[in-house]
């Protein structure tokens, strides 16, 4: 998508990621702004989010977004300046500008449809209403004219290069070194033409052999040494530099380091000068000006006005040090995660031949894996975090959303997020965006009552949102709660009673109703309004946090609202899981769907119409799976006391029980892809490499238990009792 | 008629895709020798340790301003007589002649194209070669 042979094309791209950057910068100074807890700085980091917006806009031809950011720009200087106030009316405004901006953004970057035009329009009428208190503005178009440049009669000041105090060295001017070694040089063994080679290490050298003092052959005494070298070294190094390749010998020649034309000696300076001056020179620049008593010659259209002297508050009261950070392409760090990944296979491979070998616990090698394998860890955590974002991208992308929504169902919303620099793989956070999002929406479009019906209710007419993120026992949760009306558990039992979903006289708990809610087939049809409808029900929703290795649950009291719970793996790239054999094949079940495994007794043991076999486990028949079998490892049956039943729990809370030949034991294991190595197999998520160099599948426990439900006679649902 | 890859640059702004661009046309322009800092802070820090002879900063800016930059270069002998553009996102007489006040060799206003940049670095070193 990049022209690489365009560098230009290369530093747009950049510019649209700083807008990322800035938009984001943008919303979090309004929001500062709009629950008061702003101060000079914030409004000036907002004004200078829309200024640098616009100047990279202006930059690479961008008009719409130029256009547009100059409006806001305006209204935000007006503010700045202190002319307008910041009264809520305004902020909302600007809120809702922020959101077009964004929409101007995408467009221009091709990301996204076209900015809705009227919706622009109407928003750039309204930010001039407000800037100009309803008079006829400025026409836009000057924006994108071109100042003449010498507008203010400004005549450029020209650089007198002798004026320069202590300038640069120019680029030719480097190091005169003369060099005359000693005998005792000689003596121990030291080369004149290695020392010229360390020095020509540096840059080019020029080099100068004066031969006066070599007396005539009959008087030259061998071991005297008689030789000068005068050496001129081109290039812009430290002194310390050039007397290092000499380091050796010092002691033994004479020898001169004298800077050639005017090269400063800027590094002869203690390191700590630049701080002190430093300081200095920062109060002296902030200190206040001397007011202009009249227009100085060089602007000469301008007016005699006296220029207000800058203040304390032109000069941004010191930020917090930011982060100091690179920028890394992803493809490098994704090829570190991999090489990491074999790094943990190899690892595990050593370990197994070293327990092979017979090897005793406290042998040298056995002590220095056991270091080995707690370094791999580490490295792999350290990779892992690279990966690792804050949800904060995906969370600020929401009050947003709150707003438009709120807008649009006349709901009065208030959103309010915790947790958002909690960290998690970028895959994740990616693709957390859309069922977040879905979930926000229902929230206020189905959760939230109308401000009258809450007032009514009690409740302050004015709905709260909950998003929060949290780390626990090495997941992370997220949480989207409102306080609304709860679910309606007699009408979702009406609904998937009439979708077929459950028999009519089914006995539910409220738990299991509210669960009903993510079955595929639960046709929110009734519901659909154009906020939340747009064809997406929770099934969905819940396929794709399935698809990232977590599951949803939900926990709703009526009257007081709904809290949806997401359980997500930190990584997409590493999986706890429990290694068993079934028929001869070796297998990994993920760890986190395992409820326990036990050795099924063959009275436990009962089959459904001949042939479906179910267990009693904890009072309950749960369906009895022979993975062997379902996999079509083997032909015949294990016989269930032969084996081990792992109770499995899918994510959507149906309980079977997999049947396998042995539990070999837990491990952790690097996910590889069996789709890019191979393709989709039914039943298998991943494949993994074991430490003996096995490939192992990686079982897909859902589509498993799935799997045996459809063949099954009828679908059961594990609510009816 | 100075060589422009004889001028040592220093190009101060906060936005990395601003001094990108800057530093590109810089270098179509024959310029070969840089340094960036990401504030006016960092700028002053870069000349301290090492002067350039052009100075070319952005005006808006955290911590310290391109005014403040300008100042504090100037105040401080070593680095008094660099050349010093300034880059405002829109001709703002107060800000030009304030600048002005405090020594500044020329201005530039965002958006520029690379022309526009040679003048204005050209006013202030002469024709370039």
């Amino acid at each position: 998508m990049t022209d690489a042979a365009d560098p230009f094309e290369a530093i747009k791209v950049t510019f649209f990621q700083e807008c990322d950057e800035l938009l984001g910068d943008l919303e979090t100074g309004l929001l500062a702004i709009e629950a008061g807890s702003a101060d000079d700085e914030t409004i000036n980091a907002v004004f200078r989010a829309v200024h640098s917006v616009k100047g990279g806009a202006g930059a690479f031809g961008l008009e719409d977004l130029v256009r547009f950011a100059h409006v806001f720009e305006t209204l935000l200087d007006e503010l700045r300046a202190g002319r307008k106030p910041c009264d809520p009316p305004t902020v909302k405004a600007l809120l809702r500008a922020s959101d077009v901006l964004a929409d101007h953004v995408s467009a221009a970057r091709g990301q996204a449809a076209p900015v809705d035009e009227a919706r622009s329009a109407a928003l750039v009428a309204e930010l001039e209403a407000l800037t100009h208190g309803g008079a006829a503005p400025a026409a836009i178009a000057d924006v994108l004219a071109l100042p003449e440049a010498d507008e203010f009669g400004f005549r450029p000041v020209a650089f007198d290069f002798s004026t320069l105090a202590a300038p640069e060295p120019a680029a030719a001017s480097g190091w005169r070194v003369t060099f005359r070694p000693h005998a005792r040089m000689y003596a121990k063994a030291n080369e004149t033409a290695l020392l010229l080679r360390e020095l020509s290490r540096l840059g080019p050298v020029e080099v100068a052999l004066d031969a006066s003092a070599l007396p005539d052959l009959a008087e030259l005494v061998a071991e005297e040494a008689y030789l000068t070298w005068t050496l001129d070294l081109a290039a812009v190094v430290d002194e310390a530099s050039v007397r290092e390749a000499f380091d050796f010998v010092e002691a033994d020649c004479d020898l001169t380091v004298e800077a050639l034309s005017d090269a400063p000696a800027a590094t002869d300076a203690p390191d700590s000068a630049p701080d002190l001056d430093i300081a200095a020179l920062l109060a002296r620049a902030t200190a206040e000006a001397p007011v202009i008593e009249s227009a100085p010659p060089v602007v000469e259209v301008a007016p005699v006005v006296p220029v207000a002297a800058p203040t304390a508050a032109a000069t941004p009261a010191p930020a917090a040090q930011a982060a100091v950070t690179i920028r890394v392409d992803l493809d490098r760090v994704d090829r570190l995660i991999n090489v990491v990944g074999e790094l943990v296979i190899q690892q595990a491979m050593l370990a197994q031949r070293v327990i092979e070998s017979g090897l005793a616990r406290s042998s040298g090698i056995s002590v220095g894996l056991e270091d080995l394998e707690l370094l791999t860890r580490e490295i792999q955590d350290s990779v892992m975090a690279i990966r690792a974002q804050p949800v904060k991208s995906v969370f600020q992308r929401m009050p947003r959303l709150v707003r438009e929504v709120g807008e649009m169902t006349g709901k009065r919303v208030r959103l309010l997020t915790e947790g958002e620099a909690t960290e998690v793989d970028k895959t994740v956070v990616e693709r957390l965006a859309e069922p977040i999002t879905h979930m926000i929406r229902n929230a206020i479009d189905h959760g939230l009552e109308m401000p009258e019906d809450r007032l009514a209710a009690g409740k302050s007419g004015e709905g709260t949102v909950r998003l929060a993120a949290l780390h626990r026992s090495g997941r992370i949760v997220i949480e989207i709660s409102d306080d609304g009306r709860g679910i309606n558990r007699e009408r979702v039992r009406g609904i998937a009673v009439s979708r077929g979903l459950i028999v009519e006289d089914a006995v539910l708990t409220d738990d299991e109703i509210d669960n009903l809610i993510f079955l595929p087939g639960f046709s929110t049809a009734d519901a659909i309004s154009d906020i939340s409808g747009r064809g997406v029900g929770m099934d969905v929703v819940r396929k794709s946090i399935q698809a990232l290795g977590g599951r949803i649950s939900i926990a709703s009291v009526p009257g007081k609202g709904s809290t949806f719970t997401l359980s997500l793996p930190l990584t997409l790239a590493v999986l706890d899981g429990m290694v068993v054999s079934a028929a001869d094949q070796t297998l990994v079940a993920p760890l986190t769907a395992i409820v326990e495994s036990l050795t099924p007794r063959p009275g436990d043991v009962h089959y459904v119409g001949g042939h479906d076999a179910v267990i009693l486990f904890r009072e309950q028949f749960t369906p009895l799976i022979d993975v062997g079998m379902v996999m079509g490892f083997r032909d015949a049956a294990l016989t269930p006391s032969d084996g081990v039943a792992v109770i499995v729990e899918t994510e959507s809370g149906a309980r079977a029980a997999l049947l396998f030949d042995a539990i070999q034991g837990q491990r952790q294991v690097v996910i590889k892809s069996l789709e890019t190595n191979y393709r989709q197999v039914e039943g298998v998520a991943a494949a993994t490499i074991l430490g003996d160099g096995r490939v192992a599948l990686i079982l897909d426990v859902d589509a498993i238990v799935a799997n045996a439900r459809r063949r099954s006679a009828r679908p059961e649902l594990k609510l009816a009792s | 008629m100075p060589a422009a890859s004889t001028i040592h640059t220093l190009i101060v702004d906060d936005q990395l895709s601003m001094r990108s661009l800057i530093r590109t046309s810089l270098q179509q322009l024959g310029f070969r020798e840089f340094r960036e800092a990401a504030d006016g802070e960092a700028g002053l820090r870069e000349m301290i340790v090492k002067p350039a002879h052009l100075v070319i900063s952005d005006f808006n800016m955290p911590k310290l301003d391109g005014l403040g930059l300008l100042r504090a270069v100037r105040a401080h002998p070593p680095t008094a007589g660099a050349a010093f553009i300034m880059l405002t996102g829109r001709a703002d007489r107060e800000l030009v002649q304030r600048a002005v006040q405090f020594g500044v060799n020329n201005y530039l206003v965002k958006p520029f194209t690379v022309a526009q940049l040679k003048d204005k670095v050209e006013g202030v070193f002469g024709p370039l070669t």
